[in-house]
């Protein structure tokens, strides 16, 4: 009698550990991608800034904003608009250059912010903030400067001007 | 009237001629695809970067993909962390994989004709710190000012050190083999 009820004990916490172990295991494998847009900014600088400190220290700046699981730092990062396109998969794509630099920042938006950039002109000095996927630099292979890259980026602020 | 027709005339051949193709020094894309699809019994997984930046010259046929690895998009999370993590790409240390290639039946695509042509490229693709050889087909069409090239091909992980031996569960969900699928735009520049 005694030993039934141990063995129902361990039964009913084995079984609960394995309900809560695969709970935790589902939800990490179906957990959400970080909403960019609503987490606070690791940096704020300009897009001459972040292109000089790549250009200056490839390996450096790489340790500083990039993450080892992709989730690298989030960024606010202010410039003049000099081209707005929109990339295959719809989603608009906005370059910062500073007039005197060898390279930009290249954010790329979402389906949802998109609609954010209409009546942004060439000209305009915007913010944006938005994920870092890569540096600048000079690829001699492709004999030119490599743009940063920022995704899910959103515009936070506008000059008006 | 005369005078009227024949400098008429001499407007349209005008435009024509300037409207014919011309071969350009460089074509350089930022509007790329590059999708990575994995399919095992258990799942299909596929990955989406839009991110990538190339350059054709039509003069040498050299191709260069320059590939943001952190780019790569996964529908799961998860899967996009261990993709980028030490024991996959390792995208922190090595943030850009490279193709640097050349067209080589270059005498075979006419650049200042529009068309579909193909193309076989043979160039060194980059990984993380490994590089191997790869020859493929890929389809270069002319249109007017714009280039367009699209190929579809298998890479071998393990071939780039990615082996999986790290990480059971991802080993389970991603094949040995993946297929990349590449759509790029060029422009003339």
């Amino acid at each position: 009698m005694k030993k039934r009820k141990v063995f129902r004990i361990i039964a009913i916490i084995g079984i609960a550990g394995l309900l809560v172990g695969g709970g935790i295991g589902l939800y990490m494998f179906n957990k959400p991608h970080r909403d960019v847009q609503s987490a606070q900014a690791d940096y704020v600088l300009t897009s001459s800034q972040i292109v000089a400190e790549y250009l200056t220290d490839y390996q450096a700046a790489n340790q500083k904003y990039l993450a080892a699981d992709g989730n690298s730092k989030i960024l606010e990062i202010s410039g003049e608009v000099s081209e707005i396109s929109e990339n295959f998969n719809g989603q608009k794509v906005v370059l910062l250059y500073g007039v005197k630099d060898r390279a930009g920042v290249s954010a790329i938006f979402t389906a949802e912010t998109n609609d954010n950039l209409n009546g942004i002109k060439v000209g305009r000095k915007i913010t944006v903030k938005g994920v870092i996927r890569s540096g600048a630099s000079y690829d001699e292979d492709l004999e030119m400067y490599e743009n940063v890259i920022l995704e899910k980026s959103d515009i936070v602020k506008e000059e008006n001007n | 009237m005369k005078k009227i027709l024949s400098s008429l005339f001499l407007a349209v051949a005008l435009l024509t001629f300037s409207e014919a193709v011309q071969a350009q020094d460089r074509y350089v894309s930022s509007k790329t695809h590059i999708k990575f699809f994995s399919t095992t019994p258990v799942e299909d997984i596929e990955a989406n970067n839009y991110a990538s930046v190339s350059t054709i010259v039509p003069s040498t046929g050299d191709v260069v993909f320059s590939v943001p690895i952190q780019s790569f998009e996964f529908e799961k999370a998860m899967m996009q962390e261990h993709f980028n993590n030490e024991h996959f790409l390792e995208s922190s240390v090595y943030p850009k994989s490279k193709f640097k290639a050349t067209i080589l039946n270059l005498d075979e695509i006419d650049f200042t004709k529009n068309g579909e042509y193909q193309a076989e490229i043979q160039g060194q693709m980059t990984i993380k710190d490994k590089t191997n050889t790869l020859k493929e087909w890929g389809t270069i069409t002319v249109e007017d000012q714009s280039l367009t090239v699209s190929a579809v091909f298998d890479l071998v992980l393990a071939d780039y050190g990615i082996t999986f031996a790290d990480s059971e569960m991802v080993a389970t969900k991603i094949g040995k083999s993946v297929e990349i699928t590449i759509t790029a735009v060029y422009n003339s520049k």
